[in-house]
């Protein structure tokens, strides 16, 4: 393929997990290219192996075999320690359960990639409140993440996320969790960060959530079935997707 | 670098959405490296007044009291001598105070104080023949008998002639220890008025001291002396006696103290271990987030480490000041503080013992997977086959799960029971040794203080004193006896030789081995003294009283708390008549109810205080301080206990604060989810509570006889503690558990958790 150097590429991916003894393939050799600025929706049915492809493209999880290069450099070899490190600049998670660090404020959960990436505490506060304010939180900084309601919970996520303007975002289920309403402006907030620029592969199984993307990879069994862009112009407002296309506009 | 300041971020929030835990931690720590401390000092001797004082006074190793004036010279002359004190001319007097006799030793030394074992002068001066009516009184007795500088001195010689003398200066001295254990008292006069005082030669005798160059020739050059002076002798003490007799209780607490330190480190630690492996078991979520954040393996490790690890390091900290303190205030500044050695050693120890105890966790923790989509679950299981049968036979449900939840996590149930058997060991030790000092106080026939009161003559003729003790309604029967000399075979050194009652009528001992005595040529001993002599019940032994050899059969072993248990009794009628007559003294045996006081007053009032009464001491009440340390060490160990329960219980919440709704929704009353989740606690404590209390009262007694064997009181003395007592020990164990255990599960159940968070 030519282009750009594509953000993250994977050739022939495989992940085997070994339960009880009995191999279960959860990834199935994946092909995938994801080029700068994309917005990527990885959809299937559960178990379909759409997690553990995310989790293997941000080094949460090993693959069993295959390769996966990111902004140009292979990182299916590197050690746990060191995905750690280059997941301190290039990759950003925001999961389902918004998993931010209960004894710590919204601010110190947004500006702790910022300090893990070797900002100073200043640059890291300046960085926190611009996107805290961005994403209407900035009262919310000295919050405690239970005293905040869900869709606040998942927006200080995704502020953490983008704290160090990664390559990549990673979003697995980011809206499974909420309400059509906080939904609503989860989304809103991912679309507005891609028309910045950002590139987002983000996992869901909800058809009205994926089609905010510009391509949907479909998987099935861990392999993939269906991958295609999905045209602007065809958007039917219909029912509730309706609400989310309308607020996109 | 960068991590750093994530990390500090992070260990910052930690500490204070915990901070009771955090300090629980610390405090606990802290306890066991001040118990440690403080014993180490107590063991290491810094807390035993000898050692200073021997050296202030250039002291002597040997003392040697023989009659007349002894060859000095020749004495001095004894392989291994390097310097000699005296010979001393020392008389036997006593010292009377408003109707209170004290028996002193009224020792003559020059008004320039000697090279070897000079008294040091605390107050006052040294003696000066400017002022012979001047005397030095040795501290001790000054504190007990209540005399100042400037105090009237009065003393009475054997010949009963009364003389007026005024303390001039107090001082110390390492010869002998201090009064009243050590009897008799010492004063220090110029030999003119020792000579005013005591004109009869015969009636005193010589004291030498010897210094060696070598401390641990002394039984060697005491034999040396024994041989050169032959039946002149009269008394052997050497250092070792000195220095046992000022520190005996010093010990005993400290090696209290250092086996409740060294448990109770160990339980410490697992307590710390629990804790943080509880902790991690909680955050592994948030670990995973950090991880996902782009947090090393190893700087969570580090990050654990440094946070847990510095609470414990706190705690030593603490501990170190803490244990300087305490040894600064219950020894009442005497002393050495515990040298850099051992103080380096406890702290490295203790803080290498948290640190391990951290470590493990810790590092489970690094290893934590990095996907922190599914929050951690327990490991599930079936209901078991005991679970089943419970619930079919109607047992409450609530009971049955908790039951169930209680070993769902083998781990950590196993630390939390050890964390609680541990502690309940130890108290039930420690309360093992309070039921021991209340035994020494409601049986003191037991540790052979039948008497309660002792009486001594004084001028009063023998028939007139015994004749007064029969007339007292108090008294239910009394014992003539007196408390000799008797030089052991080897005539190296002195033991108490204590005649007492008589073959027809024995002094009540209570043989814990053998018999009591029934004949002349009988004698019980305590453990000291069979370990001295190397004998055993049904040996003969040979000791040489006044000068005559007494040849005598050990038939019994009683408790001995006094003289390291180096005493042996026998009746009156195995002395020869010249020593046993008249009795120095009576033991009163009083009838159960009589006040001793009241009969003490009473016979003082009827003898127009010619009689002298002095009440028993009760070893117990020497060692009283250590019901003070029982109760200390009782409150760090629950410490230590409640840390454990309060980290099983916040784990056990956390294991179902998901399965509550659920619970619920099966419908379960509000009430029985609080029961289930105080129930999976409770099971855990209750079975460490059993068993801590069972190990400890099975080897409580077993382990204070031990201390009383090597103390040379004597196996016999340890106690179990009360039934009673251990039942309501156990049920407040239980019922603190359960009700800290029921606030945060109260809380939970009532709290609405969402069904959707699964």
């Amino acid at each position: 393929m030519s282009g750009p150097e594509p953000v993250v590429r994977t050739v022939n991916l495989v992940k085997i997990y070994q339960t009880g003894g009995v191999p279960v393939t959860a990834v199935d050799g994946v092909d995938l290219r994801v080029d700068p600025g994309e917005f990527v929706a990885i959809m299937g049915p559960s178990g379909s192996g759409k997690s553990t492809l995310v989790h293997m493209l941000g080094g949460l999880d090993t693959r069993t075999s295959g390769e996966i290069w990111l902004d140009g450099k292979r990182v299916d070899t590197l050690s746990e320690s060191a995905w750690a490190v280059l997941r301190r600049d290039k990759v950003g998670f925001v999961f389902q359960f918004f998993n931010l660090v209960a004894n710590m404020t919204v601010a110190d959960n947004v500006e702790l990639p910022a300090l893990l990436s070797g900002a100073t505490p200043r640059q890291a506060r300046e960085r926190r409140e611009y996107l805290l304010g961005a994403l209407g939180l900035a009262e919310r900084a000295d919050a405690s993440p239970a005293q905040l309601a869900g869709g606040e919970q998942q927006r200080v996520a995704l502020a953490r996320a983008l704290a160090n303007k990664p390559s990549l975002l990673l979003a697995d289920e980011p809206t499974g969790n909420l309400d059509s309403r906080n939904t609503r402006d989860v989304l809103r907030l991912l679309g507005e960060v891609h028309r910045d620029g950002q590139t987002i592969i983000m996992v869901t199984h909800d058809a009205r959530v994926a089609s905010l993307a510009d391509r949907v990879v479909s998987l099935l069994d861990g392999q993939i079935v269906d991958d295609g862009a999905i045209p602007r112009p065809v958007r039917r407002p219909r029912g509730g997707a309706g609400d989310v296309v309308e607020l996109r506009s | 670098m960068s991590a750093l300041r994530a990390s500090r971020r992070w260990i910052r929030a930690d500490l204070r959405a915990r901070r009771g835990q955090a300090l629980l931690t610390v405090l606990a720590v802290a306890g066991i490296v001040t118990a440690l401390i403080t014993s180490a000092t107590l063991l290491e001797d810094g807390t035993n007044p000898w050692r200073g004082l021997f050296t202030q006074t250039d002291g002597a190793h040997v003392w040697i009291s023989a009659q007349d004036t002894a060859d000095a010279g020749k004495l001095a002359g004894l392989p291994g001598v390097t310097g000699v004190a005296g010979p001393y001319r020392s008389a036997p007097v006593t010292l009377v105070q408003d109707g209170k006799k004290s028996p002193v030793a009224l020792r003559a030394l020059p008004a320039t104080p000697p090279k070897v074992a000079h008294p040091v002068v605390r107050e006052g001066r040294w003696l000066d023949s400017a002022d012979p009516d001047g005397v030095v009184v040795e501290r001790s007795l000054a504190r007990a008998t209540g005399l100042r500088l400037g105090s009237p001195f009065t003393v009475t010689a054997l010949n009963g002639a009364r003389h007026e003398l005024a303390v001039a200066g107090i001082a110390e001295t390492a010869e002998q220890g201090f009064y009243p254990e050590w009897t008799p008292g010492l004063a220090w006069v110029l030999p003119e008025t020792l000579d005013r005082v005591e004109p009869a030669a015969g009636r005193s005798e010589s004291v030498i001291g010897l210094r060696l160059a070598d401390p641990e020739s002394a039984r060697l050059v005491a034999q040396g002396a024994v041989t050169l002076l032959a039946e002149k002798i009269q008394r052997v003490s050497t250092w070792r006696e000195v220095r046992a007799s000022m520190e005996l209780d010093n010990r005993l607490l400290g090696l209290l103290l250092a086996l409740f330190g060294v448990v109770g480190l160990v339980a410490a630690a697992l307590a710390v271990a629990n804790a943080v492996g509880g902790r991690v078991l909680m955050q592994s979520r948030d670990f995973a987030t950090l991880k996902s954040l782009g947090l090393t393996r190893g700087q969570i490790t580090g990050m654990l480490v440094v946070e847990h690890g510095a609470l414990g390091l706190l705690g030593v900290a603490l501990g170190l000041a803490g244990g300087q303190l305490v040894t600064m205030l219950v020894l009442d500044g005497a002393g050495l503080p515990l040298s850099l050695g051992p103080t380096a050693a406890i702290a490295a120890g203790t803080a290498a013992t948290v640190l391990v105890a951290v470590a493990v966790p810790a590092w489970r923790g690094g290893r934590t997977p990095p996907i922190p989509a599914a929050p951690a679950a327990p490991p599930r299981g079936h209901l078991s086959k005991l679970a089943r049968l419970a619930l079919l036979v109607r047992l409450p449900p609530a009971l049955v799960l908790g039951a169930r939840d209680a070993f769902t996590r083998r781990g950590p149930a196993l630390l939390t029971t050890f964390g609680v058997a541990i502690p309940m060991t130890m108290i039930t030790i420690g309360l093992g040794c309070w039921a021991t000092l209340d035994g020494f106080l409601d049986q003191p026939e037991r540790v052979g203080q039948a008497a309660a009161l002792t009486v001594r003559p004084g001028k009063l003729p023998a028939a007139e004193a015994e004749r007064l003790i029969k007339a007292d309604p108090g008294v239910a029967a009394y014992y003539p006896g007196s408390e000799v000399d008797a030089l052991e075979p080897e005539q190296t050194r002195t033991v108490l030789a204590r005649a007492i009652g008589t073959s027809a009528q024995p002094y009540p001992f209570v043989a814990v081995e053998g018999r009591g005595y029934a004949d002349r040529g009988e004698a019980v001993a305590g453990q000291g003294l069979l370990d001295l002599l190397d004998v055993k019940i049904g040996d003969r032994v040979r000791v040489t009283v006044g000068g005559t050899p007494l040849i005598l059969r050990i038939v019994g072993r009683v408790v001995e708390p006094d003289q390291d248990g180096e005493v042996l009794s026998f009746g009156l009628d195995s002395l020869a008549a010249k020593d046993a007559v008249p009795p120095e003294f009576y033991a009163l045996v009083l009838k159960p109810g009589a006040d001793p006081d009241e009969t003490r007053a009473r016979l003082l009032a009827a003898s127009g205080q010619d009689l002298e009464v002095t009440r028993v001491e009760n070893p117990a009440e020497r060692l009283a301080v250590i019901r003070v340390v029982i109760v200390a060490l009782i409150a760090v160990l629950a410490l230590i206990g409640l840390a454990n329960l309060l980290t099983a219980s916040a784990l056990g919440l956390r294991d179902h604060a998901l399965d509550l709704a659920v619970l619920k929704a099966m419908g379960l009353t509000p009430r029985q989810v609080t029961a289930t989740l105080v129930t999976g606690t409770g099971l855990l404590v209750l079975l460490g509570v059993l068993a801590g209390t069972l190990a400890g009262a099975s080897v409580s007694s077993g382990l204070i006889d031990l201390q009383g064997h090597t103390s040379g009181v004597g196996a016999g003395i340890g106690r179990t503690p009360p039934a009673a007592t251990l039942a309501v020990t156990m049920l407040v164990a239980v019922g603190a558990a359960l009700l800290v255990a029921l606030i945060p599960a109260h809380r939970a159940a009532r709290s609405r958790v969402p069904l959707a968070t699964r």
